[in-house]
């Protein structure tokens, strides 16, 4: 039998805030006369999400901001209540929802731990059993008769965390506590989440925005999107999908923003500008390492004589990254009033996967900004491999690369290849 | 019912934790401590006698500064468990969305901790009634049932308060109003033997007179109070006439009152 089997669970939420007493008054006589009343929208927080989970799998739960992630643990550790369907948990649950819940800041570090202790469903034995461990591992033997109102927010989370992983359970749930303390701290954590995922044999879900921890963790992932599940399976797959898609968001996001910086004279105008791939068809990513082809059209209400078109790409922060002008061409050209297109082409493109947007200038041959404009269009570098994205934060650009190790010679290959 | 009993076995180490904390939360940066819970009783008891020596009050052959704080002893229980019970849902938002446990606990330790406070008030009544130099008799056995149903009375209004609080916040704002009314409409500053007299004796209001004693007693208050008084001071068993009206009430809606609370605590964590 599956320790958590979910069917068809939706969760709705009315949107906007409570009506006041004149408002449903109104309401309620205009139903009363058979006329119908506005109702606040309703919002699906999960849609019709099923799945099982067997006794022993740690599964890993992703998604972006307000995917339904919380939701879905809420209804799991019976915080909350399902609209439809059902969340059936066979065994008890120890909800880590957030560490530090239903501490007191006037009590002391003691008292806290058995207030706690209790609160998460321990006896007082138990609690008496394994105090001194509880103490050793927060590393709070110093303070632990200290009110914790004057604890540093680091040692408040410590403790929490050293009480709400000594719980007994079958299931562990965990939101995003592990990104807690400093890193020897945080070293520590994972060391005991993995003795209790490893040893103990428990099944554990754990939903956190630090997508490398969830891949290296969990025998499963599962993502969800807009409240139902986008994917479910093995964590390579799902983590990389993951990746693919807040990416594609970031450049959707900053689309829409208009972030876009213009300075123009009016001379140039319908500025078209395009990314295209090697067929010359237009695109919105490359794989990392390939060719970028950046095509622009435009059309001129003035004939400009010798003009100095300049092409770059920056970060979604406007880090400029490349930028290359046709200046150093020396090659003299007539623009005559209409329409236009030119096209750069940088054979390969160093940056690792991210987003990135276009900057476009025209300068007249006096030197005059006759036009000038960022983020015209933004464009998505993916991985090669899976294993990229573990990298991206340790770099910006990628390139070739020749290691020399005991006066070997050694090539960096693609695990694609 | 069975499963409110259960629940209460079940977490009575969670409920006594929490009724801990509470007292221990409420007294700790305080110099008096915990000899504020009985500072309230005296000092409206002090009031009470001041003012009874203007109006003039009969309390019988019981010195009245004892006989009104016997009955402010069971009704500061009573006030006090009601109104911090319709406040313990929403006083532990944080619990309630980050935690999973029955619900009732909340109301239920709300009610336990005064019952601590409830304790001290008795040392300082013992003292009294040395003062007084009466003498307790065998009656004073009824104490643990009256009070039993004075939790009941709390209770009732607790869980249906604490649950509406959840929703609209009127509840908790207009409570303090209602119960200070209802102190004056309970025998806390007069004794009930008033009361009967007036309507069962004089029958002022005329043929009115049975009917609205009957509605008076419908406060269970009015049998609690008198019980309370008699068992401790009078040495005489409980009125149970008095108190069979507002027995019935509780019997009734205390069913309908948790019914409401546990159909409404699924959605607490959303609203809340």
């Amino acid at each position: 039998m599956s320790i958590i089997e979910v069917e068809h669970l939706t969760k709705e939420y009315r949107l906007g805030a409570m009506q006041g007493l004149k408002q449903k008054l109104l309401h309620t006589a205009a139903r009363l006369r058979g006329k119908k009343t506005e109702q606040r929208p309703l919002f699906k927080a999960l849609d019709d999400v099923s799945f099982s989970i067997e006794q022993g799998e740690v599964v890993g739960i992703i998604g972006h901001n307000g995917a339904g992630k919380s939701t879905l643990l809420k209804m799991l550790a019976r915080i909350s209540t399902p609209t439809r369907g059902t969340a059936k948990v066979n065994g008890r649950i120890a909800p880590l929802i957030e560490v530090g819940a239903g501490f007191v800041p006037d009590f002391t570090g003691r008292e806290n731990v058995y207030l706690n202790g209790a609160i998460l469903g321990m006896s007082r034995q138990d609690i008496d059993k394994k105090f001194d461990e509880i103490v050793a591992f927060a590393e709070m033997e110093e303070f632990i008769d200290t009110p914790v109102k004057r604890y540093s927010s680091g040692m408040q989370v410590k403790l929490a965390f050293a009480v709400a992983t000594s719980i007994e359970s079958e299931i562990l749930i965990i939101d995003e506590v592990l990104a807690v303390g400093d890193l020897a701290f945080q070293r520590k954590c994972f060391d005991r989440m993995d003795d209790v995922i490893r040893r103990q044999g428990k099944t554990v879900l754990l939903v956190s925005h630090n997508i490398r921890q969830v891949e290296r963790m969990c025998t499963r992932v599962m993502m969800l999107s807009h409240g139902s599940i986008l994917q479910d399976g093995d964590p390579h797959a799902t983590c990389d999908r993951f990746y693919q898609v807040s990416n594609q968001t970031i450049s959707h996001q900053k689309a829409k923003d208009r972030s876009t910086r213009v300075i123009s004279s009016g001379e140039v105008q319908d500025i078209e500008v395009a990314v295209l791939d090697a067929q010359g068809s237009e695109a919105d990513s490359l794989t990392e390492g390939s060719a970028l082809r950046i095509r622009i059209r435009f059309t001129l209400n003035q004939p400009l004589t010798n003009p100095e078109f300049h092409i770059g790409t920056h970060t979604t922060d406007f880090v400029y990254l490349t930028g290359e002008s046709t200046a150093v061409l020396g090659q003299s050209h007539e623009f005559s009033v209409g329409s236009h297109e030119i096209e750069q082409l940088i054979p390969v493109y160093p940056m690792v996967p991210g987003t990135y947007g276009i900057r476009f200038a025209v300068i007249d041959q006096r030197g005059r900004v006759v036009f000038h404009g960022e983020s015209l269009r933004f464009f998505t570098v993916t991985a090669k491999t899976m294993d990229a994205p573990l990298q991206d934060e340790l770099r910006l650009v990628s390139v070739p690369i020749e290691w020399k190790l005991q006066g070997k010679h050694y090539f960096k290959q693609d695990k694609s290849n | 019912m069975l499963r409110l009993a259960k629940n209460l076995y079940l977490h009575r180490e969670l409920m006594s934790v929490l009724a801990w904390k509470n007292i221990a939360l409420r007294y700790k940066q305080a110099y008096l401590g915990i000899a504020w819970a009985v500072i309230k009783p005296l000092t409206l008891m002090l009031i009470f006698t001041l003012v009874k020596s203007f109006v003039g009050i009969d309390s019988g052959n019981i010195p009245y500064p004892i006989l009104t704080f016997a009955a402010l002893m069971p009704w500061t229980f009573f006030q006090e468990s009601a109104s911090d019970g319709v406040n313990s849902v929403v006083g532990n938002t944080s619990l309630i969305k980050k935690i999973y446990f029955p619900r009732e606990i909340f109301p239920l330790t709300a009610v336990i901790t005064k019952l601590v406070e409830l304790g001290i008030n008795f040392v300082i009544l013992a003292g009294l009634m040395i003062w007084y130099q009466m003498l307790p008799s065998v009656y004073v056995l009824w104490v643990p049932l009256i009070i039993l149903y004075t939790v009941l009375a709390a209770l009732t209004i607790a869980f249906v308060g604490a649950a509406l609080n959840v929703y609209y916040r009127d509840v908790g704002a207009a409570l303090p109003v209602v119960l200070s009314l209802l102190m004056y409409a309970s025998p806390v500053i007069y004794p009930l033997q008033l009361v009967k007299d007036k309507l069962l004796v004089h029958q002022a209001a005329g043929e009115w007179s049975n009917l609205l004693y009957t509605l008076y007693t419908l406060n269970p208050l009015a049998g609690i109070i008198d019980a309370f008084q008699s068992v401790v001071l009078r040495n005489e068993p409980p009125d149970f006439a008095a108190m069979v009206p507002g027995a019935i009430l509780i019997a009734v809606l205390l069913p309908l009152s948790y019914a409401f609370f546990k159909r409404a605590e699924s959605f607490f964590a959303d609203v809340i």
